[in-house]
């Protein structure tokens, strides 16, 4: 019975979300699609993320094969050690990054002191960028990522592999060919776990991004909470961050459920 | 010959995951250092080495009851989470209805909402109800965020025990709740302590909902946000930072082996 | 003779009972005020608790004590608890949210605005013993509708701060903060003054009533100037992070940012642009379900006394409404033109005011940042 509480909780949920505080009406939306500077946020934001999830994954999957396929001993404690920073707190990790990339922060102030680059030029584009916007959220996300990928490369049949390279093909091929679309659902999985909420992003952004790293999620907190609120606006750039993301939910499970078939 | 990986490649990716390990780590060793760094900017060189700022994070009020705050909203919502996980986890289990991918699918649903679109439905709604915002809304957030990990954690558990360990409960006359309480309970005890773990850790660092649903106190992560804006506490945040990061590197990565210890000893019961 | 004795004897008796009536119209003056005292006392013992004071950062226990150290002194159980603003809408929502605040300090532009909102009640002057040393200009700042609903506190400029050894401007003006040539090194400040600024840049007569095109024209000149800035401030600290730091050499201040970058031994100016510069007036405003009315009072006395004045000048390179209050350094005084009670307005400059159109600046604004 109680489950079905929480199902009702969270279409009220969903609900809530319309704009409805001056009646239903569209004229909110039609500002927003009509209008270029938030369309073009959130196309900022988008380019973002997918250059953080691409190269999160990239760097993620070496990462996840290296323990799943080696047949190195401790793979679990290692998993674990991998893991384990994302568990510990996402604002202090960013902290951290604070602390590292400004003009007197401790990489540039490193410099300095082993004499690499003088006191005059430090190197600026570090903090308050895009780039340490990305940075950043690349490292927050880059553990959790291994994960779903390590999850599919452990369950591969390696006799799947053997038989390939019996049939002749090289390590190389036999990678391509069989485990790497194999392990396709692992890393579309691994794909959405930081695509999605890097989208929404707005706390790093707002630390460390400066006013060329503001991003969507920025803009939707700032609609809401400081300035004179503007809740209409807040709610439709919410919803149709809201609805991006389901579509994108949907196209990927259908992609994985059709793998999932042809696979076996 | 290995199929999947040559020596070399072995070797190389070996070294990749040692050098992503110390990226990943390294910046948490920065703040290690720099809490101990007698300086109020964290910058090179290294001035000296003092106590002073954990001592001083130890005696501000504010801290200590943003602390003291998130620890009873963590403590709060992942009870409820863990309450909730396991009572959707054995009807997801156990029973067979219509809809049941859909419905899993809308408890799971949280892990792929972007959290400042959960912030700000939950604020509309708590305005539309008249809930005025307080400790109460940030656990009822916080219990939405939590309950998909919990689930998580408990299905594969509840799926790996025996069913027929239950139903044999049930032909020597046991009720339910008491074949749960005898049978179930112990054999998923350590993925509810886990789920309570990651719950209770999801909670007690989560910013962006809290922003948006609290009400006049403060939570941890909402002190530290305010802090690294107004940084003129920056090493004292510093320290702190140490320290939660060490306790919880040490609660998850205990709890962790801990779990798989006690599971292999429970499954070698069962057999 | 009798007739003269009795009248001296009257005189003197007119005079004792002159005298008898002073003593006793004195002693019962005083009985009078000591009584009242008590019930004052009385009063205020019936407010109880600590006083919940909102207010910006820097000014409550993270550094502002010794503005209140006489509340303190006087009222050591009723201790002040402070919460924080970011802003004044910050503020509004805080208020909206349930925050328990007995009072709270939004800025001159807003007395209108909350003066009509029904969430302030008017202060009673008679009450604030420093009230008669504060500057009445600001004081008349602060009223609405003839009731006191501001208190004015501590004032200053929106001007800009720019690194001497860095930066060589052109002209005199609010155009450095539009200057290709820093590209990278602007910091504007994350608020709504910007469109003001932009309009008094622009020439506009009412620049906190622009018309819809005039709005249009501030927001398309911040729009395409905003790839010169590295980053929009909202805290102070974060300003002083990035300007001490070298990441910025120019950017929007207040005196503040000025005297504390000097501090740190940097080359700074803080120039007064010949379009003029903002001006701002903090303001004391009471809330309407305070139960704590006297003890805010008294919290306001505190704050307005001379000594306060001085400390806040010398600290935190902010003037104080209180016009017996003068800085240390003779510097500070010429740069706050101190001894000008009308400082904050014209012709020396604009002071801060009502915006009628304030939710479409907001508006006007969000859409710089996101573009």
């Amino acid at each position: 019975m109680l489950p079905i509480a929480i199902v009702a909780a969270y279409s009220l949920n969903v609900y809530s979300l319309l704009p409805g505080e001056h009646g239903f009406t569209l004229d909110g939306w039609r500002a927003f699609i009509h209008s270029s500077v938030y369309l073009g946020l959130f196309w900022k934001s988008v380019k973002m993320s997918l250059i953080v999830s691409v190269a999160v994954v990239a760097l993620a999957y070496p990462l996840a094969y290296y323990l799943a396929l080696s047949g190195t001993k401790r793979k679990y404690v290692l998993l674990l050690v991998l893991i384990a920073p994302f568990l510990t707190s996402y604002l202090l990790r960013v902290l951290a990054w604070k602390v590292i990339l400004g003009n007197e922060g401790v990489l540039n102030t490193f410099l300095f002191w082993t004499g690499l680059r003088s006191h005059d030029h430090p190197i600026s584009q570090l903090l308050y960028s895009r780039f340490a916007v990305m940075l950043v959220l690349a490292y927050v996300w880059l553990p959790f990522v291994a994960l779903p990928i390590f999850v599919s490369l452990e369950s591969l049949d390696r006799r799947l592999l053997e038989a390939a390279t019996d049939l002749g093909a090289s390590r190389w091929q036999a990678f391509l060919r069989v485990t790497l679309p194999l392990s396709l659902p692992g890393v579309a999985a691994g794909f959405l776990f930081v695509f999605i909420p890097t989208l929404g992003e707005f706390v790093t952004p707002s630390l460390v991004g400066g006013t060329s790293g503001y991003m969507y999620g920025n803009q939707i907190v700032d609609l809401f909470a400081t300035g004179f609120p503007d809740w209409e606006t807040g709610s439709v750039l919410a919803i149709f961050l809201l609805g991006v993301v389901t579509v994108l939910t949907a196209a990927f499970s259908r992609f994985l459920q059709g793998r999932q078939v042809a696979g076996t | 010959m290995d199929a999947a990986l040559s020596k070399n490649a072995a070797r190389v990716l070996k070294v990749f995951f040692a050098f992503v390990v110390v990226f990943l780590y390294a910046p948490i060793l920065i703040l290690l250092i720099f809490s101990f760094n007698d300086s109020d900017f964290p910058a090179f060189p290294l001035t000296g080495f003092t106590l002073h700022w954990y001592h001083e994070f130890l005696t501000n009020p504010d801290l200590k009851g943003a602390l003291e705050t998130s620890a009873i909203v963590a403590a709060l919502s992942s009870i409820c989470a863990v309450l909730l996980g396991v009572l959707a986890s054995i009807v997801l289990v156990r029973r067979r209805f219509l809809g049941k991918a859909a419905v899993s699918a809308l408890l799971l649903s949280p892990l792929v909402i972007p959290y400042v679109v959960f912030g700000v439905s939950l604020l509309l709604l708590f305005h539309r109800l008249g809930i005025p915002r307080s400790m109460l809304t940030v656990v009822i957030g916080h219990v939405v965020i939590s309950l998909p990990y919990t689930i998580l954690v408990l299905v594969p558990r509840l799926e790996q025990i025996d069913v027929s360990l239950e139903e044999a409960a049930y032909d020597l006359g046991a009720g339910p709740l008491r074949t749960f309480r005898s049978i179930t309970l112990p054999l998923i005890l350590p993925a509810v302590v886990s789920a309570f773990l990651i719950a209770f850790t999801t909670s007690f660092d989560e910013y962006a909902v809290a922003s948006f649903v609290v009400g006049t106190r403060t939570t941890f992560p909402i002190f530290l946000y305010s802090a690294l804006r107004f940084p003129n506490q920056l090493p004292q945040v510093i320290a702190v930072a140490v320290v939660v990061i060490v306790v919880s590197l040490i609660v998850v990565i205990g709890a962790e082996l801990g779990r798989r210890v006690v599971e292999r000893r429970l499954e070698a019961l069962e057999s | 003779m009798e007739d003269g004795r009795d009248l001296f004897e009257r005189r003197l008796s007119r005079e004792d009972l002159l005298k008898l009536a002073a003593a006793t119209g004195g002693a019962g003056l005083v009985a009078g005020r000591a009584g009242l005292a008590e019930a004052a006392r009385a009063q205020l013992a019936a407010e109880s608790g600590r006083l919940q004071v909102l207010d910006w950062a820097g000014y409550g226990n993270d550094g502002g004590q010794s503005m209140f150290a006489a509340y303190v002194k006087a009222h050591p159980k009723n201790k002040p608890q402070f919460s924080y603003m970011t802003n004044e809408a910050d503020a509004l929502a805080k208020i909206h949210a349930g925050a328990k605040a007995d009072l709270f300090r939004p800025y001159v532009g807003w007395v209108k605005y909350f003066a009509t909102s029904g969430l302030v009640q008017p202060w009673n002057p008679k009450l604030i013993t420093n009230f008669k040393h504060l500057n009445s200009f600001m004081v008349k700042a602060g009223q609405y509708q003839g009731k006191q609903y501001g208190i004015p506190d501590d004032w200053g400029f929106d001007a800009i701060l720019y690194r001497s050894d860095k930066v060589k401007p052109k002209a005199r003006s609010w155009g450095l903060l539009f200057d290709e040539r820093y590209k990278g090194k602007i910091a504007w400040y994350d608020d709504i003054t910007m469109i003001q600024m932009a309009g008094l840049y622009l020439g506009f007569k009412d620049t906190w009533n622009q018309t819809d095109a005039q709005l249009k024209k501030s927001q398309n000149l911040l729009k395409s100037k905003k790839h010169l800035v590295k980053l929009f401030w909202s805290s102070e600290t974060n300003l002083w992070e990035a300007f001490g730091s070298g990441e910025v050499w120019i950017a929007y201040a207040w005196p503040n940012d000025w005297v504390q970058m000097k501090k740190k031994g940097l080359k700074v100016v803080y120039m007064k642009p010949k379009e003029k510069p903002l001006a701002w007036v903090g303001m004391f405003m009471l809330l309407k379900g305070s139960s704590r009315p006297k003890l805010a009072h008294a919290y306001v006395n505190a704050w307005s006394s001379a000594k306060s004045g001085k400390w806040l000048e010398d600290n935190y390179g902010y003037g104080h409404a209180n016009t017996l209050a003068r800085p240390s350094s003779s510097d500070l005084l010429r740069a706050l033109q101190l001894t000008n009670p009308k400082a904050v307005t014209l012709p020396n400059a604009y002071l801060d005011r009502d915006i009628p159109r304030r939710a479409l600046y907001a508006k006007a604004w969000e859409e710089v940042k996101a573009s």
